[in-house]
């Protein structure tokens, strides 16, 4: 065998060598060479791109016009009181301007409106005065929940339920009605309410307190749930009624209907009886005694039950 | 006139077959045996060489799978430092613009992680890796899919929130949290099908297919 007999096989290889390696990748697009023909153009690696951070809300300034409306109230000491509620006539106004949630589920953003916060905080502190006493910490709830339930209850569909004399233009109308939940400074301006406006406006004052509460939806009416670890009170003479919740519970608190009664008969001096907590026979709401509400939670995030990323392990034999 | 010689102007004349006669070659043994070597020398050669290019090609073809994988688990580790850092922001006494926050946070790491791993899916999905290493190519690619469908989830969610429709927000969560439990069952596929790989063995059944085996075996005995 001569050289001249190699030179063509070798020509030949190279030849083969060449197209497997060059000229078919080139036509198919694909990595010249000895390479992995894995790699696709994927782009850049995306890049994480974080929220804006928490817009501060705008406050309302105090030297500007006012509604101004004074509540007297019997306290849980039988003492009669006095409350004057001041609220910026502007915020007022923009919450009338402001249209409604038809859905129940978000009507606990009204309990926790930032603007509201300040009143309610101020209002909460002067009807429960802070106490170094733990053990006044109940005749601190017990309070505020006389506050509300002794505000006048006004159905949603009467003009008398709105300071202005007419409904708000964002009232919402159904078959069955009309529903306006308010921000609980409207309640407080009107001076008037129904179940769910006292439920809103209980809720945001117990929370301005650090109160665990939640919204009771019946299908006819509204109450409250406040988080309480145990409460069987010795004097009670039902068995309290509470409902759970992400493994904690709420027991019943009603926000209106402060049981009003006539002294005497022909007297037109009437006496009041508060609403206990956990005690919904003495509503008289036949829904609160048969139904099992659905529970609305103030503040909603939503949640995932599954968020864990687990590690893979990689292939051996990598760089 | 000679047959063997015919006149360029006369008629062809065939040669008589049996008058052909073949070149002698002079066969020597040495000769013989070197041809002999040659041919099993390049045989050789060709098969070791063949070899080695396929040993090669797959190597890098493994290599190319794990760079690829690897990158991917590193993207997913900054992704679950988020979700872990969101989710232990305690939530029980944020104001309502916190909360939103909150939310509009969940919705930046839910979209991050739908373009992650978009992205290192297109990548793992492209690659050429050995047959045995298929199903754990496979195995990884659907675990990339159902993370990517949990987290559009989370981002559907996030949208219903901001539109105050916390039912659809609820119902985005729960099919996510669905999404997401496939995606652990496909990372357990990925381990199982990696190891028959790497050692070459039988891929043992998925539990589940286990399960139905012996129930159906259990619903044979009562038939």
């Amino acid at each position: 065998m001569e050289w001249k007999d190699v030179i063509p096989v070798i020509a030949g290889a190279v030849v083969i060598l060449v197209v497997a390696l060059v000229v078919k990748p080139a036509l198919l697009g694909e990595p010249i060479g000895l390479v992995s023909h894995g790699s696709v153009p994927a782009g850049d690696p995306p890049v994480y791109v974080s929220s804006a951070p928490v817009p501060t809300p705008t406050p309302f300034v105090d030297d500007g016009e006012a509604c101004t409306r004074n509540f007297r109230w019997t306290a849980i000491d039988g003492g009669v009181r006095t409350t004057q509620v001041t609220v910026p006539e502007a915020l007022f106004l923009a919450h009338r301007g402001t249209p409604r949630f038809s859905d129940y589920n978000s009507w606990g953003r009204y309990a926790l409106a930032d603007t509201d916060r300040p009143i309610l905080e101020d209002l909460a502190r002067r009807i429960a005065p802070p106490t170094a006493n733990p053990d006044e910490g109940y005749f601190r709830l017990m309070n505020l929940v006389f506050f509300v339930q002794q505000i006048p209850y006004d159905k949603d569909d009467n003009a008398t339920s709105y300071t202005e004399g007419v409904l708000p233009r964002h009232a919402i109308y159904m078959k069955d009605g009309v529903e306006y939940p308010k921000y609980p400074v409207e309640m407080l301006v009107d001076g008037r309410g129904d179940c769910e406006d006292a439920a809103i406006l209980m809720g945001g004052l117990l929370d301005a307190l650090g109160y665990d509460t939640v919204l009771l939806r019946y299908s006819d009416h509204m109450a409250l749930g406040i988080r309480m670890n145990e409460f069987n009170p010795y004097y009670a003479k039902y068995t309290p009624k509470y409902f759970t919740y992400g493994g904690k519970h709420y027991y019943y608190v009603e926000g209106t209907d402060f049981k009003w009664g006539n002294v005497s008969v022909g007297s037109t001096a009437i006496w009041g009886r508060p609403l206990a907590i956990g005690d919904t026979s003495g509503t008289g709401i036949p829904s609160v005694r048969s139904e099992t509400p659905q529970i609305v939670p103030l503040r909603y995030v939503p949640e995932p039950g599954e968020y864990r990323i687990r590690s893979a392990r990689l292939p051996a034999g990598g760089a | 006139m000679d047959p063997d010689s015919p006149e360029p102007s006369g008629s062809l004349k065939l040669p008589k077959l049996p008058d052909l006669k073949l070149p002698k070659i002079a066969v020597t043994r040495e000769k013989a045996l070197a041809a002999a070597g040659t041919a099993v020398f390049v045989v050789v050669v060709a098969f070791v060489g063949g070899a080695i290019l396929f040993n090669y090609t797959a190597d890098q073809q493994v290599a190319a799978f794990h760079s690829h994988v690897s990158a991917s688990e590193a993207d997913l580790s900054q992704i679950s430092g988020k979700i872990t850092a969101h989710m232990r922001t305690p939530t029980n006494d944020l104001s309502v613009a916190e909360c939103d926050a909150h939310v509009r946070e969940f919705a930046a790491i839910a979209n991050y992680g739908r373009d992650v791993t978009a992205y290192h899916r297109r990548i793992v999905s492209a690659d050429t890796v050995p047959e045995a290493y298929a199903g754990a190519q496979s195995a990884y690619v659907r675990a990339l899919d159902n993370l990517n469908r949990a987290f559009t989830f989370w981002s559907s969610a996030a949208g219903a929130y901001a539109v105050q429709d916390y039912n659809a927000a609820n119902r985005n969560i729960a099919e996510a949290d669905a999404a997401w439990r496939d995606y652990a069952a496909a990372i357990t596929d990925y381990d199982r099908e990696l190891r028959a790989a790497e050692e070459g063995a039988e891929v043992p059944p998925r539990l589940d297919e286990v399960l139905l085996r012996d129930g159906d075996d259990d619903l044979e005995g009562f038939q």
